[in-house]
């Protein structure tokens, strides 16, 4: 390796780090602000997510859904499209993996939760792909349209834990309980991990390995870095972009019905997406949009999750500080992005699209340094 | 006239007051291409903030100046993200949000978590001499807050600075073609940053019609979703003032119906009716307009739609609808009419564009 490319692999590395420390200062700050020893706070962070093996089973566990849906906002950007739909297509997916796990309880699990599983995924893309054909079909703002249709998602829970999904005595608003045939079985007894941890990990490494090494991954890129020349070039750029977003959508239902068919919970109750629909948006970014990078980034936010619960309840932190290290985590990220080599990005892009773009296109490459 | 009466057009008519305040808003940064995804956490920002000046002052009117001060601070942090060090402008507004939702959380808990919940005083309504006698749309238009008057004062004063001063042909020119506006010697980043300034600062008076004017409350998360209705009914207004003012309207009796429609016990003929109506209008209207062959399966569905409503109209079931589905209502008309609405011609060609010097460093 040459010695600018050792730099160019490293410097995004020294800037998000840069901007995490920046972010815990802040943090900090606002944790003094509201009257908190923020040495203690931290320390019971750390012992809340890796003080035994329970607590880094929960910090595992976590990062199954962060790692998915971050892993679906990648595949959506590759194709330049931004959808936030996330948190609608995780309740979508939960709604159909609840439903599969609450009947058909006579199978065996070996049938019962791949289909529960399986509804899931199906559930998400379902949900992304009304996105996907109105933004094919009809020009819809992607943006704006997973925003609505998380908030419809959220009313249709909502209805259904107090109304056809109610347990039976219909006193709480959730579910009744899920099958257990229709569960992931625990992968370190008596602790929230279970088997899907594997498995998104092995999504991660699939994700990878299709936006890197596949035709369809090529696509993908060329998709989105010159929509013109990628046309131009024979590419059907407008399925190439639904099926991103289908998939970037199962990826989120995936997601959806690990929350409910794995980990701590039993049954469905109205807002069990908990806000990773977003956050894992911030894995993508801090991640910047690496697959693999994913891994240590929601590690990260997992940990965050996990320890804030007893950082809360033994020094008094109010949650939404975490809330308030999200965004500050994006800002800072995003907007230390100029801090990179410019030139040198430019540079990248141009050798990545092997094909060579029409003059057009080649022309914008230029301008932009 | 069931639901569709006086009190529903009046509430109408309030519910809409803030969604047309962030849409206008919204304008200002859209037009010069800033695309602010970040509305919705300046709303938010506006709320708390006009009900922590008010709390602070006394004073409703010093609370509307603090609630317009805090959604500009929001948008300073935008403009300084997205215009100054080139970061992806939605990504920048995903954060704003997440960062607004946090930090009002946060500061209502930190000031106001000990005290319960404390009502300020509402701003009450005023009855405009003369224009509010006049039957029906005397009590649904003259009947309001001044607020409300006061929004449709800033959407006629919008008309007039994009389209009859040089600031908003300025405005306009940097939105749609940056390289030839700073050709022009206009200085295209302060062009922005000021539009992303009264972006934040409608949007922070939208905040606080939603908490002091019409409750004399904050409540967390207060703006649920009210920033990205606004978002859509830019789009749905085709960039234009009237335009956003129409669709404002509509987003806003929507709200206003499913309120309504939410306390019924099943759901009213009225609505089967006003369905069946909807048909035939959307059937007349794909018919008169396209240019081309209208596509017979378009005209089929809205016709069918008629019949479907004119027939339950007839029947008249007792149907109960989940109040929880009622409340997706504006969501899903929004859908419809972004859906409705194909291509996007009328959007701002540089929109969410970055614009660089070719010689700056």
């Amino acid at each position: 390796m040459r010695r600018d490319q050792v730099t160019a692999a490293l410097s995004p590395v020294l800037v998000n780090l840069g901007a995490l420390l920046l972010t815990v200062a802040i943090s900090m700050g606002v944790i003094a602000v509201s009257g908190n020893d923020p040495v203690a706070a931290m320390r019971a962070l750390w012992d809340g997510a890796f003080g035994g093996r329970t607590q880094i089973a929960g910090t595992l566990s976590k990062m199954i859904p962060l790692m998915l849906v971050a892993l679906g906002w990648i595949v959506a950007y590759r194709a330049r499209r931004v959808s936030i739909g996330f948190e609608g297509q995780i309740l979508a997916g939960g709604i159909l993996a609840t439903w599969v796990g609450l009947s058909f309880s006579s199978l065996p699990m070996v049938i019962h939760l791949p289909l529960a599983v399986l509804a899931g995924v199906v559930g998400g893309a379902l949900w992304a792909g009304i996105a996907a054909v109105l933004w094919a079909r009809r020009s819809v703002n992607e943006i704006i349209s997973t925003l609505l249709l998380n908030l419809i998602a959220i009313q249709i829970v909502n209805w259904l834990v107090r109304g056809p999904f109610q347990e039976s005595t219909g006193t709480f608003p959730r579910s009744g309980p899920i099958a257990p045939s229709a569960r992931w079985p625990e992968l370190i007894e008596h602790t929230p991990l279970s088997w899907d941890f594997p498995l998104a990990l092995a999504t991660v490494f699939g994700i990878w390995f299709v936006l890197k090494r596949t035709t369809f991954g090529f696509r993908l890129q060329f998709t989105g870095a010159n929509e013109e020349a990628a046309r131009y070039g024979g590419i059907d750029t407008r399925s190439v972009t639904v099926i991103a977003l289908v998939v970037s959508g199962a990826l989120a239902g995936l997601a959806g019905s690990s929350l409910l068919l794995g980990g701590e919970s039993r049954s469905m109750s109205d807002n069990f997406s908990a806000n990773y629909g977003f956050e894992g948006i911030v894995v993508a970014l801090l991640a910047r949009n690496h697959p693999i990078a994913c891994i240590p980034a929601a590690l990260l936010f997992a940990l965050l999750r996990q320890g804030g619960g007893l950082m809360e309840a033994r020094v008094g932190v109010p949650s939404s500080v975490v809330m308030i290290t999200q965004g500050l985590v994006i800002l800072l990220v995003a907007g230390s992005g100029f801090l990179l080599d410019q030139r040198g990005r430019v540079r990248v892009d141009a050798e990545e699209s092997t094909p060579h773009p029409p003059t057009e296109a080649r022309r914008a490459t230029v301008e932009v340094g | 006239m069931g639901p569709f009466d006086q009190a529903t057009f009046s509430a109408a008519v309030l519910l809409t007051t803030p969604l047309l305040l962030a849409a206008i808003g919204e304008l200002f940064s859209e037009r010069a291409g800033v695309l602010n995804v970040g509305l919705e956490g300046m709303i938010l920002m506006g709320a708390f903030g006009a009900y922590w000046g008010q709390w602070w002052t006394g004073n409703l009117w010093l609370g509307m100046v603090a609630g317009a001060a805090a959604g500009v601070a929001l948008a300073a942090v935008m403009a300084l993200l997205s215009i100054t060090a080139q970061a992806d402008q939605i990504v920048v507004g995903v954060g704003l949000n997440l960062l607004a939702l946090g930090l009002t959380t946060f500061s209502f808990r930190e000031v106001f978590g000990d005290r319960g919940e404390i009502v300020l005083d509402r701003m009450g309504t005023v009855r405009i001499p003369l224009l509010s006698r006049v039957p029906f749309v005397g009590e649904v238009l003259f009947s309001q807050t001044p607020a409300t008057y006061l929004t449709w004062a800033i959407v006629a004063m919008t008309w007039f600075v994009l389209y009859r001063t040089t600031w908003g042909l300025g405005l306009r020119a940097v939105g749609e073609l940056p390289a030839a506006a700073d050709t022009a010697g206009i200085n295209v980043a302060l062009r922005r940053w000021q539009a992303v300034m009264v972006t934040g600062a409608l949007a922070g008076l939208a905040g606080a019609t939603l908490s002091i004017v019409r409750l004399g409350l904050f409540q967390e998360n207060m703006s649920a979703g009210r920033g990205f209705l606004a978002l859509a009914a830019v789009i749905f207004g085709r960039w234009k003032p009237l335009g956003i003012v129409g669709a404002c309207f509509v987003l806003g009796g929507a709200d206003a119906l499913q309120l309504r429609l939410q306390a019924e016990p099943y759901v009213p003929a009225e609505v089967w009716l006003f369905i069946g109506l909807l048909g035939l209008a959307g059937a007349a209207w794909t018919l008169t307009r396209s240019r081309r062959r209208a596509s017979v399966t378009t005209v089929g569905a809205l016709l069918g739609l008629a019949a479907i409503g004119v027939t339950l109209r007839a029947m008249a079931p007792t149907w109960s609808f989940p109040p929880q589905l009622w409340l997706t209502l504006p969501f899903v008309v929004t859908l419809v009419a972004l859906s409705g609405l194909a291509g996007s011609q009328a959007a701002p060609a540089a929109i969410a564009v970055q614009y660089r010097r070719e010689r700056d460093v």
